[in-house]
């Protein structure tokens, strides 16, 4: 019997698929996020807001994830940007080759942001990289602020966590201290945003910030991340 | 998690190894997991036991290593043992700048006649 030396990601072809898809998109200047959250969280009426904001300033598009339907993508294109529908089939999260067939669907000659909005769910999505400049996940104040914990890697691979559904706060147990200790302690880095689409709170200051991160990379000046 | 979608990769990397090494017959496949990484080793035993049928790894076991996280200081250069929960810097109390283990998915070695 012997014994052979392997060594093989076990990702191997999503990590070079999803390398193919980041050096494309750095050459195109385009500033993507992976949105992440469970479902129901506010992830689309988030988009919704921040395309109706930014769109005059930066051009916009959306690839859509979801197990079968198109609702959420009918929502995005509502807002007149290009929106591509990814339907997993009953698959709990997006991955390279997915998001390789929906990236030759799109005019990336004229995007500044591409949004890919992930399959609601706290667990998979976080292990499957897509080409993003930054994970940013979505928790709604009536989901409980015991998620972070329940669900570590997400939190603590995003760069970015937005706390939605802020005007429903004042009905739930959510403790904001606990939350913020708990973010704390998973990711201390992570820019934290507050919001209620609702009663269009802290919308504005995701936008500005989100033009900022934009900017920057529309501005070249991008570190090589291979 | 998707540990099916985990362990059928597993197979195909095993089986194309075992065929580049003109090995018959895999007898163990040894991985190693990051404990950050999610992935649960009983789920990982669960979902091999029922693909392995008819593979090449029909009568083979499954040893699992898991990989102890380790953050980085940038103020001290220090790499320390970290946990989801706890990423602190023993000696200067700092937030680890980075992670450099702990989210591995390896096909180790494969043994094989």
């Amino acid at each position: 019997m012997s014994e052979i030396k392997v060594v093989a990601n076990i990702l191997h072809t999503n990590d070079e698929i999803t390398s193919q898809n980041r050096q494309l998109l750095n050459k195109k200047g385009i500033y993507v996020i992976n949105m992440m959250s469970s479902p129901g969280s506010g992830k689309t009426s988030l988009l919704e807001r921040v395309i109706s904001k930014l769109k005059d300033k930066v051009s916009i598009a959306v690839i859509e994830g979801d197990l079968y339907t198109t609702k959420d993508a009918e929502r995005i294109e509502a807002q007149g940007v290009p929106v591509v529908q990814i339907n997993t089939g009953g698959a709990c999260h997006l991955d390279g080759k997915m998001i390789k067939g929906a990236l030759e669907s799109l005019n990336l000659n004229d995007v500044d942001l591409l949004v890919i909005e992930n399959v609601g769910n706290l667990v998979c999505p976080a292990a499957f990289e897509l080409g993003e400049d930054i994970k940013i996940t979505v928790l709604s104040t009536t989901e409980g602020n015991d998620k972070p914990l329940k669900y570590p890697r997400m939190f603590e691979n995003s760069g970015a966590i937005i706390l939605n559904k802020l005007d429903l706060l004042q009905f739930t147990n959510f403790n904001q201290e606990e939350f913020y200790e708990d973010i704390n302690s998973l990711n201390a880095h992570a820019k934290i945003f507050e919001t209620s689409c609702v009663k269009d709170q802290g919308i504005d200051e995701l936008c500005s910030w989100l033009n900022q991160q934009i900017n920057h990379k529309r501005g070249g000046n991008v570190a090589c991340q291979e | 998690m998707h540990e099916v979608s985990i362990i059928q990769n597993v197979i195909e990397i095993a089986t194309q190894k075992a065929l580049e090494n003109h090995l018959s017959k895999i007898n163990k496949v040894s991985l190693r997991i990051g404990q950050l990484s999610g992935v649960m080793a009983e789920s990982l035993n669960f979902a091999f036991d029922n693909c392995i049928q008819g593979t090449m790894l029909e009568e083979s076991t499954l040893g699992i290593e898991e990989v102890r996280a380790l953050g980085e200081c940038e103020t001290c250069n220090l790499k320390f043992p970290i946990d989801h929960f706890n990423k602190l810097c023993p000696t200067c109390n700092e937030f680890c700048t980075s992670i450099v283990r702990g989210y591995e998915l390896y096909v180790n070695t494969i043994e094989g006649d």
